[in-house]
């Protein structure tokens, strides 16, 4: 695998270590912005936003319904099921504690590979 | 206009915990005080219908999801909770709450966020329900035990979800319903037969068109006569309605219409008080009338709105309305205000059950509701909220992204030249670049 670093998503402490996985084609999420895929048994939504790739797990953190069915507004991530909102990036819910687990995601020659380490909102910076 | 120093919430519900928070957050340091007429401390209402109610009658571990406005909450923002006990009277001219006990709880400003209670039947006793408090949903769902057989008496969101609920836990539900489709004054004859068939496809039996006559309670059952039909069950769950809890107001010389009167800043007739949540009948400037609206999301809007007038803030309360109800596996979510309109646009199958009904006036969408569509209805909203003039075909396209329709054209993603969103109109500007590599994570 290329060891292209990556660029949308700031460093985080073992990442280097973790073997990035080929999940998707760029082509695939153009047509509806989204692709849901499997990873290691766990359902995670690509959406493409802006121009950039993001891994969320694909049941909402409130009532586990897939992200995947829902919209992008302004930039969020909308739940189908009750509305809430997530920040993509960080998986940080609007008008909640609560954090929607995320994944590190890089593209590289059309490919898009993600870390299927989850990262904890613990790990996450609060805007 | 003097500083706020004091204030009071009465009420102790939804508006009243946002209300609390958002002064805090907005770094109002003086006393808070809110008043309750239940003993418990404010807790969420939508669950009790839902999750709570189908927790059945064993179910406990949950309840502490309800609440709102924890002691240790409270404690460290110095929000006083006075549970028990209910106001009689404001007094704003002398800039006070009387309590039912006398005690005069001085306040600057007030905020009415009494809520409703349910409509009632002129027969009660132990076998008839009502849902509205955590009280009664505890006491419900002692009776929603497998084979139960429960009646509900009317089909509005309350008697729809607590049919779910009780078929979900295996009881046997017949739903009773004065007119000839649920929720026909929101959504119409066709959309309110989807539904109607949702509750078949769930074995729910319905009696539409049939307004309950009597009722009568037994040792063994209660008994119920609609339409000139004899209906037995083990219980009667009524969900007819709520009425506004705003005789306080109406005793205070506040103006009252079936729930305290407030502009779109949710600011009452008379100076320093304010209304929100279910008690208040507010102007709402994107329908342009004063609407009593029931749901959990106008209720914290309102709040959050009601929080910032009485701190000299000068932002009206203008989202348009939302709100979910969860029936069965399915999803319903409507928003805006379809009251009004003059055409109904559906995408998806109303027969499948998979659809998002829009509802629209002179061209502009007010309303729309889906089965399933939480991502139709979350872009609807914010077309809702534009005021935007939507073509139909793109409503029932379901190839067209409504998001597109509704953001700024910086914000929308590129689009492929066979989008049929070029019918939007001015908001569709062209994308200025074809590859989206401009910033971001595609190397």
């Amino acid at each position: 695998m290329n060891a292209t670093p990556p660029t949308n998503t700031a460093p985080l402490a073992g990442e280097l270590t973790v073997e990035w996985l080929q999940v998707a084609e760029l082509a695939e999420l153009r047509r509806a912005n989204r692709k849901k895929v499997m990873v290691a048994g766990t359902p995670v939504v690509l959406f493409l936003i802006g121009g950039r790739v993001f891994a969320l797990r694909d049941a909402c953190v409130h009532k586990q319904r897939p992200l995947s069915r829902g919209t992008i507004l302004h930039g969020k991530v909308v739940c189908p099921g009750h509305q809430w909102k997530f920040d993509p990036e960080t998986g940080q819910a609007e008008d909640s504690d609560k954090c929607q687990p995320v994944y590190a995601v890089r593209v590289d020659g059309g490919h898009v590979y993600l870390n299927p380490q989850e990262r904890v909102p613990d790990t996450v910076s609060r805007g | 206009m003097n500083a706020v120093t004091r204030i009071a919430v009465v009420g102790a519900g939804q508006a009243a915990a946002v209300a609390a928070r958002a002064l805090r957050r907005r770094g109002f340091d003086g006393a808070i005080e809110i008043i309750g007429a239940e003993t418990h401390r404010p807790y969420q209402r939508p669950p009790l219908s839902k999750e709570f109610l189908a927790d059945g009658a064993d179910g406990d571990g949950a309840d502490s999801d309800l609440f709102l406005l924890p002691a240790d909450w409270c404690e460290a923002n110095d929000v006083r909770l006075r549970l028990g006990q209910e106001a009689t009277r404001v007094d704003s001219a002398a800039g006070a709450v009387e309590l039912t006990d006398g005690t005069r709880v001085p306040a600057d400003a007030v905020l009415i966020a009494t809520g409703g209670r349910p409509r009632r039947l002129t027969t009660s006793g132990p076998r008839v329900h009502y849902l509205r408090t955590l009280d009664d949903a505890r006491r419900l769902r002692e009776r929603l035990v497998p084979e139960a057989r429960v009646i509900v008496a009317g089909a509005g969101f309350i008697g729809a979800e607590v049919a779910a609920t009780a078929r979900g836990l295996g009881a046997d539900v017949t739903v009773i319903e004065p007119r000839e489709a649920p929720l026909l004054p929101l959504l119409g004859t066709r959309v309110g037969a989807a539904c109607a068939e949702l509750h078949r496809a769930n074995g729910t039996r319905l009696r539409l068109g049939a307004a309950v006559e009597s009722v009568e309670e037994t040792t063994a059952g209660v008994l119920v006569t609609a339409r000139g039909e004899r209906i037995e069950g083990d219980v009667l769950v009524v969900g007819i309605g709520i009425v506004p809890n705003d005789e306080v107001a109406a005793r205070s010389g506040i103006a009252v219409a079936d729930g305290v009167v407030t502009d779109e800043y949710c600011r009452a007739s008379v100076p320093n008080v304010f209304a929100a949540g279910d008690v208040a009948r507010h102007f709402h400037p994107l329908f342009g009338e004063r609407i009593r609206a029931e749901h959990f999301d106008s209720a914290s809007r309102q709040a959050a709105v009601a929080a910032g007038a009485i701190l000299g803030g000068a932002r009206a309360y203008d989202d348009p309305y939302w709100f979910w109800s969860d029936q069965y596996d399915a999803s319903l979510q409507y928003a805006g205000h379809a009251a009004g309109s003059d055409e109904i646009v559906v995408r998806g199958s109303l027969e499948d059950l998979d659809f998002c009904a829009f509802y629209l006036r002179d061209g502009v969408l007010r309303g729309a509701f889906g089965i399933d569509r939480g991502a139709e209805v979350a872009a609807a909203r914010e077309l809702i909220s534009q005021r935007r003039a939507v073509p139909p075909r793109a409503l029932a396209d379901e190839e067209t992204d409504l998001t597109e329709l509704a953001e700024p054209a910086e914000l929308a993603e590129p689009t492929e030249p066979t989008e049929p969103a070029g019918a939007a109109g001015p908001e569709t500007v062209p994308p200025e670049t074809d590859e989206p590599t401009a910033r971001g994570n595609i190397t």
